[in-house]
């Protein structure tokens, strides 16, 4: 008896000083990429030494969570970011300086460049790409074809999307044409905008300084949208919708068209494989087609130690590996690095390509207040698309938005 | 009350044996505790608020010091006007709403029947849930593509679609008044019972033998001696509804196109969506002098007939 718990004392005291030499570090994760971040930990602690503690942070509460924890001197270690914030948080000297490690990687040029050109901030590179993904859509093939359309042929415009998305009504009491999120900023910058840059047209100059609302590229946009809205072509649930059942809607056979992003692919392939669909680029009112390249940035913050930056840049290493790249790719779609793109994609979904292809279209707006602008339930963005298509008062609605976005500008700017 | 110069000594002279004795420094002892909570939890924030209302405060990057700015800028914001007149109109009609609900409820469980017990608790109990739990479940029950709601009205064939209330004004304002008063009836009901039941029987009585009937014996009688329980109850209703910020940013989010923020609601906007402390404290001020003014209006009331109701 005693002997044994001599023993047991031992393990115990072998055990905790073999933990304390490891370290721990930890990082914040937005919910949606929390289950591959987690993946991605899961598999790095079960082969070092060092612990990556993954914490998710709700989308829209990591900006204010994180500015909070900042501020009041207890940030975590590292933060996996939307791309979007990248400029906000590097400029206000939060982040710590990658640019050595980045630039010494061996397969550097081959990161995702809209992660290192929103991660960079007067010329310092401040995150590091960690889920790539573009936005584009997913339409319905077995209702193409009871529509009589061609399965095979995606719509190469807004006004052919409108066109389809009636026919696609047409079929019957519960099947809608068309699907997007319109009460979500960060759904609507990724799945709306494109058709705008589509048409070579902006709403915020090249320089993030100034609005551009009221383009024809915006007014055809929002006349297409109007037109299928009072068609009654539009899924009722798109209007109040945040996102949460987007996916399942489409999934259900009852969508035609849904405004969504290269991740559908491998989650409807891998959940609901009986959907038949196909995916394509997002078209602009009347042709060109582009895309919102999204994802997440891994940053460390400013002033950790020595030894937890060793283990955080380490855990990048771990997952820019082949096998960690397929792992991510099947996980959300897209591999981090550009290189490997044939061999993450070789056992999957020949459809995922398609997202692969359009980044070289693909925009991201650099901005110092994707918040206020965009993001925010309250915000121009929001309230011009709820104006705008579901409201009376289109002149009125742009011309707010307008305004709206100049005055936050104008406060912002830096 | 007349003391008598006996008794003065008396107490003279134990105030002088506390002095001099270390025993007075245990009144301190006992009151630190909650010296500590009000300092740490009110007047701490508050004298930060009010330090921080002076700032440029980003969430991000540096603070600097401009004076009066924010509270200038405070004036001519449309959003704030907007919002607060918003918060009145919510505070009027969800008092109204609450009182019409609360007080049928306490003449109803004021009867000494079998199960009155049972009913109390019943209409009690969401007064125990928290208005963001209670929001977050009505959002539940209010989705119109699986809530019960809409299934259940559309099972009844009261609708042929499912209800989109939040997608306009005044019907998602009302699904907020409704789930505040189921969420609070409760408590004003228990703050009017007790009025109630401070009425004593016999005026009730002698009114019944002189010919009073129930309708003026609740009018002549009742009413009058309920004032200071109604009066509470008005106060507190109109104190919290004032404040209301979770059941608009869980269920309404703003929504439609920005005509549900309230007061609260605009602070935070300020503060954790355009990343304003400084601003966010100046309005939080602001409020605080708007909410000082209507409690102090109302609690003159009260002071004005303070032996009324026993």
């Amino acid at each position: 008896m005693r002997k044994r718990s001599i023993m047991l004392a031992a393990l115990i005291l072998a055990a905790t000083s073999s933990l304390a030499k490891a370290e721990e570090v930890t990082l914040w994760v937005r919910t949606s990429s929390g289950a591959v971040l987690q993946g991605l930990a899961d598999k790095y602690n079960a082969s070092h030494d060092d612990k990556v503690v993954v914490t998710q942070i709700t989308a829209e509460q990591m900006v204010p969570k994180l500015g909070a924890a900042i501020a009041g001197g207890s940030p975590p270690d590292g933060a996996v970011l939307d791309l979007i914030y990248l400029p906000t948080f590097a400029a206000s000297d939060s982040l710590e300086d990658v640019t050595d490690f980045v630039k010494g990687l061996p397969y550097a040029e081959a990161l995702s460049p809209s992660h290192i050109r929103l991660a960079t901030y007067e010329d310092r590179i401040y995150g590091l790409p960690a889920l790539p993904d573009a936005s584009i859509i997913a339409y319905n093939t077995e209702l193409f074809e009871k529509a009589g359309l061609d399965p095979k042929k995606a719509p190469a415009s807004l006004a052919e999307i409108v066109d389809y998305a009636k026919k696609i009504r047409g079929i019957g009491e519960d099947t809608y044409g068309f699907y997007f999120v319109a009460n979500s900023g960060s759904w609507l910058i990724y799945d709306f905008l494109p058709h705008i840059w589509a048409a070579n047209a902006d709403v915020l100059t090249d320089d993030g300084r100034e609005a551009t609302i009221d383009t024809p590229a915006m007014r055809e946009t929002i006349a297409a949208y109007r037109d299928m809205w009072s068609a009654g072509a539009v899924h009722p649930t798109s209007r109040s919708g945040n996102g949460n059942n987007a996916v399942e809607a489409f999934a259900s056979g009852k969508v035609g068209i849904l405004m969504t992003g290269s991740y559908i692919v491998n989650l409807l392939t891998n959940k609901y494989p009986d959907v038949k669909f196909d995916v394509a680029p997002i078209p602009g009112p009347s042709g060109g087609v582009s895309s919102f390249a999204g994802g997440d940035t891994l940053s460390l913050m400013k002033g950790i130690s020595e030894e937890k930056k060793k283990v955080l840049l380490d855990f990048v290493e771990f997952y820019m590996q082949p096998e960690q790249q397929v792992y991510i790719t099947k996980e959300s779609g897209m591999p981090s690095r550009t290189d490997l793109a044939g061999e993450a994609y070789a056992q999957f979904d020949k459809r995922n390509l398609v997202a692969y292809d359009i980044l070289a279209n693909a925009r991201t707006p650099y901005t110092f207040s994707s918040d206020e602008l965009f993001v925010s339930r309250t915000g121009p963005f929001l309230n011009l698309i709820q104006g705008s298509i579901f409201g009376d008062d289109v002149d009125g609605a742009i011309a707010k938005a307008q305004d709206g976005f100049s005055k936050i500008l104008e406060r912002t700017n830096p | 009350m007349v003391s008598t110069p006996k008794r003065e000594q008396a107490r003279a002279a134990r105030a002088e044996a506390a002095d001099r004795e270390p025993h007075g420094w245990l009144g301190l002892v006992f009151i630190a505790p909650s010296m500590v909570f009000i300092g740490g939890l009110f007047v701490i924030p508050l004298v930060m608020t009010a330090w921080m209302s002076f700032y440029h405060w980003p969430l991000l990057g540096r603070r600097k010091f401009i004076g009066l700015d924010n509270y200038a800028e405070l004036l001519g914001d449309t959003q704030l006007w907007q919002s607060l007149g918003f918060t009145l109109l919510y505070t009027v009609l969800v008092t109204a709403a609450i009182l019409v609900v609360a007080f049928p409820l306490a003449l109803l469980v004021d009867r000494p029947l079998r199960n009155t017990g049972i009913f109390r608790t019943i209409y009690f109990m969401p007064v125990v849930i928290g208005f963001g739990a209670a929001s977050t479940l009505w959002m539940w029950l209010l989705n119109p593509d699986s809530g019960v709601f809409s299934r259940l009205l559309l099972g009844l064939g009261i609708v042929d679609a499912a209800p989109r209330p939040l997608e306009s004004f005044w019907p998602a304002l009302a699904v907020v008044i409704l789930m505040v008063v189921w969420k609070t009836a409760g408590f004003t009901m228990v703050i009017l019972l007790t009025g109630l039941q401070s009425i004593p029987q016999e005026i009730a009585e002698a009114a019944k033998i002189d010919g009073a009937n129930a309708f003026s014996r609740f009018r002549r009688i009742t009413l009058p001696l309920m004032r200071n329980a109604l009066l509470l109850a008005l106060v507190l209703n109109i104190t919290s509804s004032m404040l209301a910020f979770d059941q608009f940013f869980i269920i309404t989010q703003g929504g439609p196109e920005n005509s549900t923020i309230s007061a609260v609601f605009s602070i935070y906007l300020a503060s954790f969506s355009s990343y304003r402390l400084g601003y966010g404290s100046a309005l939080s001020f602001a409020l605080l002098v708007v909410l000082v003014a209507i409690s102090s209006i109302q609690l003159s009331f009260m002071r004005q007939r303070p032996e009324e109701g026993r």
